[in-house]
């Protein structure tokens, strides 16, 4: 349960995206441009991946989370691209380059290339959520053409997290309070557990559900900002996708090597 | 389940994604006809449901490995296949958006392999034949463990694929399967065993919140049966010629290109490289992929370094002001 509760408590911190004078569709855009240029950076070009550092970097500063912070929450991403990656140095044997007379094969290049672009996505959608705020990604969406029914489910599911893990929480106390310190249940028990807690969350959502239209629900909730481009927002914009467009076309990290050359 | 934006290629996001997001408009329509009173507060708790459910790992008995259920069965067993997809995609967009869990690219992938897998294919081929409209407690345990296990194998299968064709990993197809079925055979069972007993105890206390006996339900999905128009097969064709386009793809050519050639038949070297290292080059005589790692770092701890003394400065004159 005390992962629920901390859940409880992160969901309610990231309903509101700091206090920035950027719209929550500017970060948006540049977030998808980012990932989309970045994925499509050839696998065996781990050194032209590592440019793409700089918007992780420049945009966590810049939101007061700091690098630090990010790049330690986008560790998790590590096992799942271990498991995937680390067949690679040894399926692909063929030797990329030496260093000091140790033969480095392309496989290790293509781990390390798909290792940076796994922490980099997830450092980029990470510094988005933090950034932007749940409820104003929402109306952004509503912009960019989603269907209205999606972006309310979007709310509903949101805010009925909060009612399903108090419900879940309750029920845990009360077992706990009634059990005697059994913590063993049959299956069986586990399945009514289960159902009685969608029950009640069901029967609690109808509830506020109806309290909602009886106050005028239309079927939309209001945002409670502005989500209008601002001069900044578009400013943002436009520097950040002009630099990935000019990561993904020009050599940068040939000028280390001497070959400095577009494509 | 949840695939990371890393294993994916661009072209296989964005065929991904268009056919996702065309199935979320379809969805949409087709939620907003259905004639259910309590069909919005139905669908989001039942969506904040599977959203806890799913942080809820459990261990695979015998793998060391763990698991965490999906959902889609147990959603379109009580909402209809429609608003199941669309529920579980909201709970999917959720992870991405808020949690960073399964990547922003790689979300077209993800709601197909877990959404459209479980709610559109696994339901009403096998829960739905199965379960009939009947509340009979032994007839949904079994749909319900035949649908999730048919569920999971085909996303597991569409994960593989996908990742196969976009070509980040050296791990053969076919041993790739060979880890990734027997895994999800497992989740599917225990997946199913526990939608069953949730579903057979709603079954017996509230039988009108499943889907195939609520009345309301059954009443709209009638009327949308005698609407069907041809769009439906447009959208089909369209999805069709996506999935081709991309999947020749893998018959161009790796040659090098025109420019490339006649410069190899030139020179020799299809590579134009400066035969004396301008003063810029810390690392001359490396290969560029190395140099470029390091000098890439370097940039970074640059960029950071400025970045910490730019903004944190001035973070700490504001706080001074107030």
């Amino acid at each position: 349960m005390r992962k629920l509760e901390k859940t409880l408590l992160e969901v309610n911190s990231l309903a509101s995206g700091t206090d920035s004078n950027l719209s929550a569709l500017s970060i948006l855009i540049v977030t998808l441009l980012y990932i989309g240029f970045m994925l499509s950076v050839p696998l065996y070009a781990p050194q032209k991946v590592i440019l793409f550092a700089i918007y992780p970097v420049v945009q966590s500063e810049m939101s007061g989370l700091g690098y630090g912070k990010v790049f330690l929450k986008s560790l998790w991403v590590l096992p799942l691209i271990l498991f995937i990656g680390i067949f690679n140095p040894f399926l692909d044997r063929e030797v990329a380059f030496s260093i000091a007379g140790i033969n480095i094969s392309r496989g290790w290049v293509s781990f390390l290339s798909l290792t940076l672009r796994g922490l980099f996505a997830v450092q980029a959608a990470y510094i988005l959520a933090r950034t932007a705020g749940f409820f104003d990604m929402c109306h952004s969406l509503r912009h960019l053409g989603c269907p209205k029914i999606l972006i309310v489910q979007l709310q509903f599911t949101f805010r009925y997290i909060c009612v399903i893990v108090e419900e879940a929480m309750w029920m845990d106390r009360a077992r706990a309070a009634r059990g005697f310190g059994r913590k063993n249940y049959p299956l069986s028990m586990w399945g009514r557990f289960v159902g009685q807690l969608l029950i009640r969350s069901y029967d609690r959502a109808t509830a506020i559900h109806r309290v909602m239209l009886a106050r005028g629900f239309n079927g939309s909730i209001p945002a409670a900002r502005s989500h209008k481009m601002n001069r900044a927002s578009i400013i943002f914009m436009i520097i950040w996708s002009a630099l990935f467009v000019a990561l993904r076309l020009f050599n940068f990290e040939s000028v280390f090597s001497g070959t400095f050359q577009p494509h | 389940m949840h695939m990371a934006d890393a294993l994916i290629s661009t072209p296989v996001a964005l065929v991904a994604g268009v056919g996702a997001a065309s199935l979320l408009v379809v969805a949409s329509r087709k939620v907003s006809k259905i004639k259910r009173a309590d069909i919005l507060p139905l669908m989001g708790v039942m969506g904040a449901f599977v959203f806890a459910a799913q942080m809820i790992n459990f261990s695979i008995p015998g793998t060391g490995s763990s698991g965490h259920i999906i959902g889609g069965i147990l959603l379109a067993a009580l909402l209809g296949p429609w608003a199941a997809f669309l529920t579980l995609a909201s709970v999917i967009i959720i992870q991405c958006l808020i949690f960073a869990d399964g990547g922003l690219m790689a979300l077209g992938c993800n709601l197909i392999n877990m959404g459209v897998m479980t709610t559109m294919v696994a339901y009403p081929l096998v829960y739905r034949p199965i379960a009939k409209a009947t509340t009979i407690r032994w007839r949904i345990m079994l749909a319900s463990v035949l649908a999730c296990i048919v569920g999971l194998e085909a996303g597991a299968l569409a994960v593989t694929f996908e990742t196969e064709l976009s070509g980040v990993t050296q791990l053969p197809y076919v041993t790739f399967l060979s880890f990734m079925l027997p895994i999800h055979l497992l989740i599917g069972l225990c997946e199913g065993v526990a939608s069953g007993l949730v579903l057979c105890f709603i079954a017996s206390y509230r039988p009108a919140m499943l889907a195939s006996v609520n009345t309301e339900y059954k009443d709209s999905e009638q009327e949308d049966k005698k609407s069907k128009s041809t769009k439906w097969i447009l959208a089909i064709l369209s999805a069709v010629a996506l999935i081709f386009a991309v999947s020749f793809s893998w018959l161009a050519s790796s040659d090098p290109d025109g420019l490339e050639w006649s410069i190899e038949k030139i020179t020799g070297n299809a590579e134009l490289a400066p035969a004396v290292a301008p003063p810029t080059a810390i690392i001359p005589d490396y290969d560029s992929t190395f140099s470029g790692v390091i000098g890439g770092l370097i940039v970074v701890a640059l960029i950071w370094g400025i970045c910490i003394i730019l903004f944190r400065s001035k973070k700490s004159v504001r706080s001074n002001k107030n």
